[in-house]
């Protein structure tokens, strides 16, 4: 720091100083650089690639142009490391990358509002509560041409039909976890839940519908269905399930890891990540069917970047992007495509790419709007049980 | 009139954020529930059916077991903390607010934390039954996930809450009162009961409320450290809030839980004497 500096910064200090008026002046510019800094660690927090603009406010009105950044929330460990760089790339849009690791957090972040936000990564039972609350708005698919690579089972899916609101991401199944050294038989079904050596080593799912698609399936019904007589069957099947599992849980990543469970109603991509630090473990879709889930880019209601979004959904069902995000993440992707570049030994992974005659056991969870209660109703049952 | 505006800042922030909340549940108790919407309310249709939905017998079983764990929590901690206070009070010198930290240090990290920890020691492979299997007294126990696990926890989480109020009490306890009883002819057994609980009752009571109160509507330690035959009323009551979708059901039963407790408290004052406080 050199000498002048030193003394006009002594003057903030000198009330007595002649040099009020410089004093003041000096007074404001601190505060401004320390404004400055705050906004920069606001800004860097988001981490990631982060854009340099960060304090301006972007018009949101139609007429002018959007200013050229994105922001985007998505699952941890659920990207290519080249997708934003080389979409930032093409077209000189800065991504800001942030990450949550469930369902509740997003909701419970987009709920309150003012999050930001352009992109973000619901899981389809999610995406229907959003959609009902409001909180995400309507896609503009004439810039979204790509959507033509889409499979048609994401086109018209139960979900969101007509991708009115969503573009796919990645998808996978609700089947079932387990470690094939401590099962003690063969696991095929989701009748495996009554293997002696699983009795009070297992887990079905916290969440109503997941449970009872379970249930459904075990007893050849549908799993979206509102007939009372089966949801009653299904609510029977899962108190006397209950009878025999340690917890009801949605947080058995960590338990069938470690051995507390050996058996748990779980997500493929879960089980697919515990597999890399246990062999031990094992996904299966059970034979008489399980659930599909999809995550999904929406964009939340008043983003200010929304075309951005559209662009950036565009690039991702380009046949080559799509195909590079799989084979980094190992899921399965929507995107038809990009079949022709993705790896043949996730390809010919039936737990990823089960055949047509498997998928068509896997339906996508139904959005039943009122009438979901029927599930909520019978849970709670089950729950009290 | 001066001093009454000391009161003005607790006033308001007892008013924004207990009362003001208590009247939203209040409100929720009495509405209609829903998907979309989780509560519809109007007051031409007060839906007084949420609390007889709330007393249905199916879940008595549940309540009955919140009240047996917080008894025994509340029981454990005064087995535990008891001597400790004491201890702590009479005998622990110029080292005395040492040991108070020491008590109160678990609450920098954060409770999740610490009852995740707990899952790590206890759970089938854990840390407790290696200890024992190396002690030689057998390695496969089941502790995780069972009520052995949920009355720890709340032990282990509320027994803070028992220790500081006991160590005030026994802190101002006059020690000659202790002597004069042994002086008098009384034993050990006898001092205590006659001489030093009496004394530090007031202790005991704010503690056992500390304790009793929020073990009974605790939701987070038996949903981490339990299984399926531990659930709590607090869990069923976050469940109304989550895969059960009954907003207004679970503003009835948190009202109601808050009608019984008031109601045992004062019982338990009655009993005691309000004095003691």
């Amino acid at each position: 720091m050199s000498d002048p500096d030193r003394v006009s910064l002594a003057f903030i200090w000198d009330t007595a100083s002649p040099h009020f008026s410089r004093r003041a002046f000096m007074k404001t510019m601190a505060f401004a650089s320390a404004a400055g800094f705050v906004a920069a660690c606001g800004g860097s927090s988001k981490g990631g690639t982060t854009s340099a603009g960060g304090s301006t406010t972007p018009p949101t009105f139609d007429p002018k142009p959007e200013a050229k950044t994105l922001n985007f929330y998505n699952w941890t460990d659920y990207i290519a490391t080249d997708t934003i760089p080389n979409f930032q790339k093409d077209t000189g849009i800065k991504v800001t990358y942030d990450n949550y690791s469930s369902n509740d957090e997003l909701f419970a972040k987009m709920r309150t509002g003012g999050s930001g936000f352009d992109i973000i990564v619901p899981t389809d039972a999610t995406l229907v509560k959003m959609k009902h609350a409001g909180l995400v708005q309507p896609l503009d698919l004439s810039l979204i041409p790509n959507v033509k690579n889409l499979d048609p089972r994401f086109r018209t899916a139960a979900y969101d039909p007509g991708n009115q609101y969503s573009i796919p991401w990645q998808w996978g199944t609700t089947g079932i976890g387990f470690d094939k050294t401590k099962v003690g038989g063969a696991v095929t079904d989701w009748d495996a839940f009554n293997l002696p050596a699983v009795s009070g080593k297992s887990s079905y799912l916290d969440e109503a519908r997941d449970a009872f698609a379970m249930a459904l399936f075990a007893l050849k019904k549908d799993p979206n269905t509102l007939d009372s007589g089966d949801l009653d069957a299904a609510e029977q099947y899962l108190i006397d399930l209950k009878k025999k599992i340690q917890k009801i849980t949605s947080d058995y990543q960590d338990p069938l890891k470690s051995g507390q469970l050996v058996m748990a109603q779980a997500y493929s991509g879960d089980v697919f990540t515990i597999q890399a630090d246990n062999a031990k473990i094992e996904y299966i879709i059970p034979k008489s069917g399980a659930l599909s889930w999809v995550d999904s880019m929406a964009i939340p209601k008043g983003a200010a970047h929304p075309k951005n979004a559209e662009a950036f959904m565009n690039y991702i069902l380009d046949p080559k992007v799509g195909a590079a995000l799989t084979n980094f993440v190992n899921y399965g992707s929507p995107n038809k495509a990009a079949e022709p570049y993705i790896n043949k030994d996730i390809l010919s992974n039936p737990l990823i790419y089960p055949s047509p005659a498997e998928l068509a056991k896997l339906p996508f969870q139904k959005d039943l709007g009122e009438d979901e209660l029927a599930y909520s109703d019978r849970w709670d049952k089950v729950k009290t049980a | 009139m001066k001093g009454n505006l000391l009161l003005l800042p607790a006033s308001v922030w007892f008013a924004l954020l207990l009362v003001i909340p208590l009247l939203i549940i209040v409100e929720y108790s009495l509405g209609k529930r829903g998907v979309i919407d989780p509560v519809h309310f109007t007051w031409s249709h007060l839906r007084f059916a949420n609390y007889k939905d709330a007393l249905d017998p199916d879940r008595l079983p549940i309540f009955v077991r919140s009240i047996e764990y917080a008894a025994i929590s509340t029981f454990a901690c005064v087995l535990l903390g008891f001597p400790l206070a004491y201890w702590i009070a009479r005998f622990g010198g110029r080292f005395r607010n040492v040991y108070l930290v020491l008590v109160v240090i678990p609450f920098l990290t954060s409770y999740l934390i610490r009852i995740y920890a707990w899952q790590v020691i206890l759970q089938d492979n854990g840390l407790l039954n290696r200890l024992s299997g190396d002690l030689g007294l057998g390695s496969h126990h089941v502790f995780l996930n069972h009520a052995f696990a949920v009355n720890l926890g709340l032990t282990y989480g509320f027994l803070p809450f028992m220790i500081l109020p006991l160590y005030a009490s026994i802190e101002r306890m006059d020690v000659a009162l202790v002597e004069a009883s042994y002086d008098l002819g009384h034993g050990k057994i006898s001092t205590f009961f006659r001489v030093i609980l009496p004394t530090v009752s007031p202790g005991l009571v704010a503690g056992v409320l500390l304790v009793f109160i929020p073990a009974v509507g605790d939701f987070v330690t038996p949903s981490l450290l339990g299984g399926v035959r531990t659930q709590m009323i607090g869990s069923t009551i976050a469940d109304q809030f989550g895969g059960s979708q009954n907003w207004p059901l679970g503003s009835a039963m948190s009202v109601l839980l808050m009608l019984f407790i008031l109601a045992g408290v004062f019982v338990y004052l009655r009993r005691v004497g309000e004095e003691a406080l």
